[in-house]
């Protein structure tokens, strides 16, 4: 039994790390409708935005995160501004295809400036957790949950609250009446690619103190990040919530299943995945387009 | 007489000179041949980049080396050597592709091996249906060579050996453990390295508690982790790569188990596992192929202690080389002694002389069974200790001892 609530712990803890990285690229999707294959190197900028604080000037991950949303925002705004804008209106392929080029460049920067060497965050509070009886949580992880809700926290108080965020959601439901107002497409779309990078940053900031850094790290948070979107919808910030945490839990459940094997993990998450697909197309707390 | 025509005479006259004095020598300088081409779809780019680029470290070692000897003398004619990569990009089933390509366009005689057991598998393919020999050093998977493959020959210890030296050594320590918690990434390698612990360990009175495999870069072995708890072991075994390793190794520490010893079949014995854990790296043990402690007595090429300073010499580095570059220097020496036995260029008599070498050399004996595989060097087992990696196993080529039992985590 505390074997099973130890495993349940573990995985929402892993699903806060799922929800932190699918935040941004959800945004980007839901409102410019791209879906953006250069997200996982934008969480790895952010991680060695990290890194680099850390051992160079000793910052505490976690204060080294405003850093990472601010470069991130700012790379995020000149590729949208510079690039990605020329296709925007273009057909899906058209951005897929520039997303994927622009994740390949940054890639091989990173390898050029970092090497592949494994880097990794390890403050000195690395690994302490609380105990209550058999299970163990770790205050990283806990920590990193923490973080990823009040990011979520924070995007949906832009988008609801604000006047930025109105001008962005109204561009996401129709950009053609959005123009007609007075808004300023273009600056909207930069805009809105560069806070879902700047979400990717932060995220990254979270990921080393979890795992290795590498250039190519990044690739997977791609891939998991379309899993999450998928699996709890479109257009609001409670889906990503509700995708990641419950992307965290299968992916661990799955990996512990007495009698299951090493290949099952993943079998399991998208075969949920397909099934979501199949009966419920929109997610699981998505609106319908 | 101009400047020019001076130029010439002065030039004419040493060339006369250099004949004459070479003339004089006792044996005769060797003619050039022909450029002999090696070809290589190494991991560059990629997951595996790292691993890669150590790989290519060890082979360009011996290449400056070798185009400082003037090339490999085959029945007294040097011929020089061209070297020519390609970046697989960590990818196996390019890596085959490339290697296609090596051989036909870039007309490459003769192969060293990609990084990776699953890549290896996939070049065997090619070097066999080509009929050109590959001598590899970065797969250990003994089911490359389980295939019947004629001209494919690893100069690594075959996988089943990574950990079983650990055990070895386990059973020689006090308290003696006996319990051990197998952990194991899902790729071919991996798998075999913990088939063999849990086949062994019995022999040697200990009892495997948990044997369970992840996917290769699980997003999360923590929740695996958990499971093993409870249990108590007085061995973590992982076998993996280096991600895994600094993965399991935090993990640990979060969740705050104890083991007597921690050992992880690749990773802790490169630098990057240390700069990652800083001290949480100490007490972790590994298998290593090869580690700038051993002792052996080269037949040619350079000693241990030479080929350490070549590496710091070229590469800057303050480390010693780790294993992944010294192998890949070994399989170069095998190729070399080969194509110098077979005293010929022809691929069928290199590949056979390769079958019957047996010279010994910085990294230990290279020799290989009937199936290309080298059974005859043996593993040892490193620890960090203080964050400086020591051999501590077997005792006559340790240059440390055990620190045992490993402390709980709060009293590193």
């Amino acid at each position: 039994m505390s074997q099973l609530l130890q495993q349940l712990v573990l995985g929402l803890l892993l699903g806060g790390v799922y929800v932190s990285v699918a935040l941004g690229f959800s945004l980007v999707w839901g409102i410019l409708n791209i879906v953006n294959l250069a997200h996982g190197a934008f969480v790895i900028i952010g991680a060695y935005v990290t890194w680099v604080l850390f051992t160079r000037l000793g910052v505490d991950p976690f204060l080294s995160l405003p850093v990472d949303a601010v470069v991130l925002f700012a790379v995020g705004y000149g590729l949208q501004r510079g690039l990605i804008n020329r296709v925007i209106r273009a057909p899906l392929l058209f951005t897929f295809l520039l997303t994927f080029g622009i994740n390949l460049v940054i890639v091989s920067l990173l390898l050029l400036i970092f090497s592949p060497d494994f880097r990794s965050v390890t403050p000195s509070y690395s690994g302490s957790g609380l105990s209550l009886g058999a299970v163990t949580i770790p205050y990283i992880g806990l920590a990193r949950l923490g973080v990823a809700m009040l990011l979520a926290l924070l995007l949906w108080f832009l988008l609801n609250r604000t006047r930025i965020g109105a001008g962005i959601q109204a561009v996401g439901a129709d950009r053609d009446a959005a123009q007609l107002v007075g808004i300023d497409l273009r600056h909207v779309y930069a805009l809105t690619f560069a806070i879902g990078a700047a979400f990717a940053g932060v995220a990254g900031g979270l990921i080393g103190l979890q795992q290795s850094i590498t250039p190519t790290a990044g690739d997977p948070f791609t891939l998991q990040s379309f899993a999450v979107v998928i699996l709890g919808g479109l257009g609001r910030v409670s889906a990503t919530i509700a995708g990641g945490l419950l992307f965290g839990l299968i992916q661990v459940l799955g990996l512990n299943a007495p009698g299951l094997g090493a290949g099952y993990s993943n079998a399991i998450a998208f075969a949920v995945l397909v099934v979501v697909l199949a009966f419920r197309p929109q997610g699981l707390l998505g609106r319908l387009a | 007489m101009d400047m020019k025509g001076k130029l010439l005479v002065t030039l004419v006259a040493s060339a006369l000179l250099a004949t004459a004095c070479g003339g004089a020598a006792t044996t005769p300088s060797p003619s050039i041949g022909s450029t002999l081409v090696i070809g290589s779809a190494i991991s560059l780019t990629g997951s595996q980049a790292k691993e890669g680029n150590l790989a290519k470290q060890g082979y360009d070692l011996w290449y400056d080396w070798i185009k400082a000897q003037g090339g490999i003398t085959v029945n007294g004619v040097k011929h020089p050597v061209s070297l020519i990569y390609e970046d697989d990009q960590s990818k196996p089933d390019l890596s085959a592709t490339l290697l296609e390509k090596l051989i036909t366009a870039e007309h490459a005689q003769f192969i060293l091996g990609p990084y990776g057991s699953a890549a290896t598998a996939t070049d065997a393919v090619i070097a066999e249906k080509d009929g050109i020999p590959m001598v590899e050093a970065n797969g250990a998977a003994q089911a490359i060579f389980s295939k019947g493959y004629k001209y494919t020959f690893g100069v690594l210890s075959p996988a089943n050996k990574y950990l079983t030296g650990v055990i070895d050594m386990a059973a020689t320590l006090s308290p003696k453990p006996t319990t051990v918690a197998m952990l194991s990434a899902n790729d071919n390698f991996s798998v075999e390295v913990a088939k063999a612990v849990v086949e062994y360990a019995p022999s040697k009175g200990m009892q495997v508690v948990f044997n369970k495999s992840y996917p290769a870069a699980a997003p999360d072995v923590s929740g695996l982790l958990s499971q093993v708890k409870p249990l108590n072991p007085d061995i973590i075994l992982n076998s993996g790569h280096l991600a895994e390793a600094i993965a399991i190794n935090k993990a640990a520490k979060d969740l705050n188990i104890n083991a007597k010893i921690f050992a992880y079949s690749v990773g802790p014995s490169t630098p990057d596992f240390v700069d990652a854990l800083g001290k949480d790296a100490n007490f972790v043990y590994d298998g290593s192929q090869w580690t700038p402690q051993v002792k052996y007595t080269p037949q040619f090429y350079l000693t241990v202690n030479q080929y350490v300073l070549a590496y710091k010499t070229k590469y800057t580095a303050t480390a010693a080389p780790d294993y992944h570059v010294a192998e890949s220097t070994a399989a170069c020496l095998a190729l070399q002694k080969a194509i110098e036995n077979a005293k010929s260029l022809d691929p069928g008599k290199v590949r056979d002389a390769l079958a019957s070498l047996d010279v010994m050399t910085f990294f230990g004996e290279l020799k290989f069974d009937s199936r290309g595989i080298n059974v005859f060097k043996p593993m040892v087992v490193e620890q960090i200790q203080g964050g400086v990696h020591f051999t501590v196993y077997p005792p006559n080529v340790a240059n440390g001892q055990p620190q045992y039992p490993t402390p709980s985590w709060s009293q590193r």
